[in-house]
């Protein structure tokens, strides 16, 4: 097991403006085998130059891997203005300590990443494969899709314990999204296909879903007029209200499935 | 004394290019006709800014084009996250040096679009638009929505030239043989014109929307009595209105834009001509507000394949509305230091943005003060588009019109300010041996 | 233009318009021309290469309101093709909508310095050309189109084909136009109440027929010493069984003398237009009846329209079938109708070798091309983006040259090539010299722009070359596309723009626009009807409808004088 531990540097942040720094080029398959001087050379994006990954953070490094698998990135200090961790990720475990910027896990395809605070919008997005954990709340399009695609996210597991912002799972066809608080408005927007399950209260799930499930457990705050009650059924013990819809898209394509507590 | 014809107003979205002028001693003395009441005020000129300026100790200090140019490209070239914002009150030719000098120094481009019609452009990226000119809305439309957007006010020559109130080919009796439904959250002065009016509870035009859709579907049995704050029954009349109409056009503006599901909201719209389009001919379109907001939507596409909130910082163009739109960028803190031109951010964006682009160094490129210059640290005055210096507009409609000059000035057109700071600033990196 | 001289030494040339079919030759340059002979050029060593002159594509979908439309809809196509700036290249993007920027230098990468813009709706031409000016290193020009505006069916109706010419002068004139663009005539002024027209279906409230259209516009182009014929996207594009609406438009034509030695009329995209079946379950491939068509008959030329597998964007001025392929996919729709002239849709679409339709619809572009017989009558195309991205071009190719390509290609698509489609039955491959008839031959002729330099290497041409990195004796279907996708050289205006494969040099390009002539006392007698339209009817006005001189920075005008009969 080795980690790598990157502690963002105070100055980074204290300027004039909190320009923020993109380590899509810090994930454990691309850092795997490099040497601690290789890893303070890896070049990082600050705004509109490119500087060593050592001069914006404290470079450590304990242990050996055989694999990526084995590597575990701690990242640390004030990562509020911190993009793309954990961006195309393969393999592996990103620790985060603290709130996170965008795009979190974006088009991640394996291994863990464990955020120990709040992440930014479009954390999971475009995800593939992998777990993603958000302690704290995820702020708007969580796992949603990148503007104009008609697939988000495809596969992977993704829990957030505490709210959600609004767009959750835009144009999901795949994977797993647990949201243990509420969720903002229009959680599984255009929804094909995976499941979507919500613990806290929400209001206007669902709009043009044609495929996939939405659990909601919570409160229901306003549902969308555009679907259409089946019957009560029973999952895991509990008993729902089961939906069929979005009619709005028409009879053929209105194939999602609610279950409202 | 001379008469201008065929001049086009450079105000609003609607570019109306028929206003007649009269020009005495190289000055605008009067509008003869054409122009709505805010466009002739335009037209007529006011107060400018009468010098480039540069702030010293906290007060705006006059000075030469060439050291506001000078100082503006140092600004620019050492700054870490710059942001070129405004565009959307000057010509394509101006836009189109702004994009270079954006790819230049890795700035980031945004226009006004990200307050105002940012999210309609969202929705087309999602479900297209179904569009046409404003000569096919004036010759064929019968049935006119107007919501969210109340163009008797900020749109004032729209319905007279385009829409409810204008004769066209089959539509030679004007409004007699058209209806006009407007749906907004309060009366306005266009929904006093109007056939129907369908009040929507503030925030709610999406469930609105949607019912809509799943009537015009065919299945109004899973529709509510109420959504939205709108009796079923009202539906269902606008619906039947929609399925007898031969030509129906949708315009809409702020009012669903910026509220409840913001641009879903413009989906749902788009979603609801299409619904629409089983039953009639169908278009819908945005009231642009800028009279060429449109322009640096199409010139930002066309040059970087995006619309705007451009990120060139990594030297290529990332876009991402919402992480490199303007409000966003100054609200988090991101940029360091903005370029603010043909646009007034200091009137329109909320106050935490602003608070930091007082802080971070400005340049401001505009014929007239306004709360930017407030706080600008670079203030450089520009030729009046339209007036002073012509070039290339796009209307609301995607047509583009040519604006003319009508009068010479000393003040130098937008054009040739980007221009001179982007020579600048290779200079400067020249000189660095870069 | 470079005022130095280049020489191009010992490389296999392929100019058909010269008769040249593989000599080895030399070419020689100076001050942006073909010349006889050089004193102390740069030399190009293009030994064992392939050198052809610059390719001309006779029909894309590049620059103007639609492929802006397209564009602003797909960022997710857009951020596909991104490619950092470089020293000498702006900023890249997209894939089947490249940004101006890629749109010059992947074309340029490939050999080819003209395109012709496809479709420009009038109103909007100075969107077409403020694009055009932001395409790096191709000449270029853009047809205008003008059949389904209401002063075009108006004379049609009342068979005035003089003041039908005028109108054509006019309109040509004011967008800086290079030709009459014909796109699903009479159609798309029908899909402006949601309806569309079959080639004898009265357009409604005009009451003239799509094939009065043709035939008038067809009559009246020839009016004049017009360098290009009627350029025609015919009706019911994209419909199973369309093949006889096809012949039938070909027909139109038939008795028209064109003012010189080019078809009366050339059919674009024909692919789209060669289809036999009455359903999508029975579709088949007709381009046989069609290519019988053409081998027999001398009025017509045709583009391919070959399909190119993937995702695309298709964008045409036909409306309704843009909405009913919408209808069919459910993906986002875009739809401009341009008032009184013409209209258009967008929407994505994937071809899919999985896909029974797809593959016979892949396999018709080919077939055309094979079926046939001489290359002088068919221009390589995609309809760019509508069958596939311009880059594909490589591909087709080397299908064309490679029997064996295209057989291991048919083993991966849908076994409906074997029973509803012909290719897998033909036996022929292209040579070079009918590769070069086809890339830039055929439409620098079609398009009357040989005698003004273009698609030739004779003494006085522009100096346009194209340098392959491939021996004439390369078969390997693989190294073919390879090569064809990105030079050795290109040299545009004599200058080297592209070096192994790279984009060294960005000169602007020219625009190239027609100026018809037509006697006074007739322009005038069609002005008073055309002034009417803009005080009544347009949205604009008559005296801000032109384009401006401003919009061509760099143009060049080719006169179109009166035939006197």
């Amino acid at each position: 097991m080795q980690t790598i531990t990157l502690k963002l540097k105070n100055a980074v942040m204290s300027g004039i403006a909190a320009v923020p720094v993109e380590v899509d080029a810090l994930t454990p398959d691309k850092l795997f085998g490099k040497s601690e001087a290789e890893l303070n050379a890896v070049n990082v994006w600050w705004g509109n130059r490119e500087e060593n990954t050592g001069e914006l953070f404290d470079v450590s490094v304990e242990g050996d891997a055989a694999s990526a698998d084995e590597v575990k990135i701690v990242l640390e200090g004030d990562l509020t203005r911190v993009k793309r961790i954990g961006e195309g990720m393969k393999a592996g475990e990103i620790e985060a300590r603290g709130d996170v910027d965008m795009h979190c896990g974006a088009m991640m395809e394996g291994g863990r990443i464990v955020v120990k605070g709040n992440a930014d919008c479009w954390a999971g997005r475009e995800m593939r494969g992998g777990e993603l954990i958000i302690e704290g709340d995820a702020d708007d399009n969580l796992c949603a899709m990148y503007r104009g695609e008609i697939a988000g996210m495809i596969g992977g597991k993704v829990t957030v314990n505490g709210n959600a912002g609004e767009l959750v799972g835009q144009y999901m066809t795949g994977g797993e999204i647990l949201i243990k608080g509420n969720a903002n408005r229009l959680a599984g927007l255009n929804m094909s296909g995976g499941k979507i399950t919500i613990e806290g209260d929400a209001e206007l799930f669902g709009p043009d879903m044609t495929g996939g499930e939405i659990v909601m457990k919570g409160k229901v705050l306003e549902m969308m007029p555009s679907f259409k009650f089946l019957e009560t059924a029973t999952v895991d013990g509990v008993e729902y209200k089961k939906y069929l819809g979005d009619f709005a898209m028409g009879e053929k394509k209105a194939k999602g499935t609610l279950y409202v507590r | 004394m001379v008469e201008i014809t065929d001049v086009v107003c450079s105000l609003c979205g609607c570019v109306c290019d028929d206003i007649v002028l009269e020009v005495e001693n190289n000055e605008v003395v009067k509008v003869k006709r054409g122009a709505c009441s805010v466009g002739k005020a335009k037209l007529l000129g006011h107060e400018r800014i009468k010098s480039p300026m540069i702030r010293e100790n906290g007060e705006l200090k006059e000075c030469s084009y060439d050291e506001a140019i000078k100082k503006a490209a140092e600004i620019l070239y050492k700054s870490r996250r710059p942001l070129l914002y405004g565009w959307s009150s000057t010509v394509c030719e101006a836009d189109k040096v702004g994009v270079e000098l954006a790819e230049d120094i890795g700035a980031i481009i945004d226009n006004t679009a990200s307050v105002c019609h940012g999210p309609s452009v969202l929705a087309i990226q999602d479900v297209g638009l179904p569009s046409c000119t404003l000569g096919e809305v004036k010759n064929r439309a019968d049935l006119v929505i107007y919501w969210g957007a109340n163009p008797a006010q900020a749109h004032a020559n729209h319905m007279k030239r385009y829409s409810y109130v204008s004769k066209g080919y089959w539509t030679a009796e004007g409004k007699k043989g058209k209806k006009l439904v407007v749906m907004d959250v309060r009366k306005t002065m266009t929904s006093k014109m109007a056939d129907v009016f369908v009040q929507v509870k503030q925030g709610k035009d999406y469930q609105v929307f949607s019912a809509l859709r799943a009537i015009l579907r065919g299945h109004e049995d899973v529709v509510p009595d109420e959504v939205g704050g709108v009796p079923k029954a009202q539906l269902l009349e606008v619906a039947s209105m929609v399925k007898e109409a031969k030509f129906m056009m949708t315009f809409f503006g702020m009012g669903v834009t910026h509220t409840g599901a913001r641009h879903n909201n413009i989906v749902n719209a788009i979603q609801f001509t299409r619904a629409a389009h089983l039953h009639t001919k169908a278009n819908i379109m945005p009231l642009r507000g800028h009279y060429n907001v449109a322009g640096i939507n199409q010139v930002c596409t066309w040059e970087t394949g995006f619309p705007f909130a451009i990120d060139l910082s990594r030297g290529y163009p990332w876009y991402n509305p919402g992480e490199a739109s303007a409000t966003d960028l100054l609200y988090r803190a991101d940029c360091d230091s903005a370029m603010i031109i043909a646009s007034d951010p200091g009137a329109h964006f909320p106050g935490e943005s602003l608070r930091h682009l007082a802080k971070i160094p400005t340049i401001q490129i505009d014929p007239y003060a306004n709360p930017t210059t407030e706080f600008a640290d670079v203030v450089i005055p520009a030729a009046v588009s339209g007036i002073e210096a012509e070039g290339n507009v796009y209307r609301m409609d995607n047509v583009p019109i040519r604006l003319r000059k009508i009068i010479d000035t000393d003040y130098l057109p937008d054009e040739e300010i980007v221009e001179r700071i982007l020579t600048e600033v290779r200079a400067l990196r020249e000189k660095e041996g870069e | 233009m470079a005022d130095g001289e280049l020489l191009i030494r010992n490389g296999v040339v392929y100019d058909p318009i010269n008769g040249v079919k593989g000599e080895k030759k030399d070419i020689c340059i100076q001050d942006g021309k073909i010349v006889e002979s050089v004193t102390n050029p740069k030399v190009i060593d293009a030994e064992g290469r392939v050198v052809m002159p610059g390719g001309v594509d006779i029909h894309a979908h590049i620059a103007g309101g639609k492929v802006n439309a397209g564009r602003i809809m797909r960022p997710e196509d857009e951020r596909k093709g991104v490619e950092p700036k470089t020293k000498v290249c702006r900023v890249q993007s997209g894939y089947s909508i490249p940004n101006t920027f890629a749109t010059g230098y992947r074309y340029a990468k490939m050999g080819y310095t003209f395109v012709m813009e496809a479709a420009m709706p009038p109103l909007l031409a100075r969107h077409t050309h403020e694009e055009m000016v932001d395409i790096p290193i191709l000449d270029n020009a853009a047809m205008p189109l003008i059949d389904n505006n209401w002063m075009t069916m108006e004379y049609v109706k009342s068979g005035d084909t003089d003041l039908l010419a005028a109108y054509i002068a006019w309109i040509i004139k004011a967008t800086k136009g290079y030709g009459v663009k014909v796109v699903n005539p009479g159609g798309t002024e029908a899909w402006g109440w949601a309806k569309n027209c079959d080639l004898n279906d009265a357009v409604p409230y005009f009451d003239v027929t799509p094939a009065e259209i043709v035939k008038c516009l067809g009559e009246a182009n020839e009016k004049f010493e017009m360098p290009h014929s009627i350029h025609v996207h015919g009706n019911m594009l994209g419909h199973p069984g369309n093949y006889e609406v096809t012949t039938a438009t070909y027909d139109l034509v038939k008795g028209i003398k064109p003012y010189r030695d080019r078809p009366a009329m050339h059919a674009t995209h024909t692919q789209f237009h060669s289809y036999g079946g009455t359903t999508w379950g029975n579709f088949e491939s007709k381009a046989g009846a069609i290519a019988d068509y053409i081998n027999n008959n001398d009025h017509v030329s045709i583009d391919l329209g070959s399909v190119i597998l993937g995702d695309t964007t298709t964008m045409t001025a036909d409306g309704p079938m843009e909405y009913s392929l919408y209808q069919i996919t459910g993906r986002k729709w875009t739809n401009h109708d341009v008032e009184l002239e013409t209209g258009s849709g967008i929407t994505p679409f994937l071809y899919s070798g999985k896909v029974s339709v797809h593959t016979i619809q892949w396999a018709i572009g080919q077939e055309l091309a094979l079926l046939v017989k001489d290359p002088w009558k068919i221009a390589l195309t995609t309809d760019h983006p509508n069958a596939g991205p311009f880059i594909g071009y490589p591909i087709i190719i080397s299908m064309l040259m490679s029997k064996k390509r295209r057989e291991e290609s048919a083993e991966a698509m849908h076994k409906a090539i074997f029973d509803r489609a012909e290719l897998p039955s033909i036996d022929r491959e292209y040579d070079l010299n009918e590769i070069a008839i086809i890339t830039r031959g055929m439409a620098a002729k079609t398009l009357g722009l040989a005698e003004h330099g273009k698609g030739h290497l004779g003494v006085g041409a522009d100096a346009d070359v194209a340098v392959y990195d491939m021996s004439p004796e390369e078969r390997d279907a693989g190294k073919i596309q390879k090569a064809f996708l990105n030079t050795k050289y290109t040299i545009k205006a004599g200058e080297i723009v592209v070096k192994d494969g790279e984009v060294v040099a960005t000169p602007p390009g020219r625009t190239i626009f027609v100026t018809p002539e037509c006697d006074d006392k007739l322009m005038d007698e069609m002005m008073v009807t055309l002034k009417d339209k803009f005080d009544k009817y347009y949205s604009v006005t008559f005296n801000n409808y032109p384009v401006q001189d401003a919009y061509l920075p760099h143009p060049y005008e080719i006169k179109a004088p009166w035939r006197s009969s």
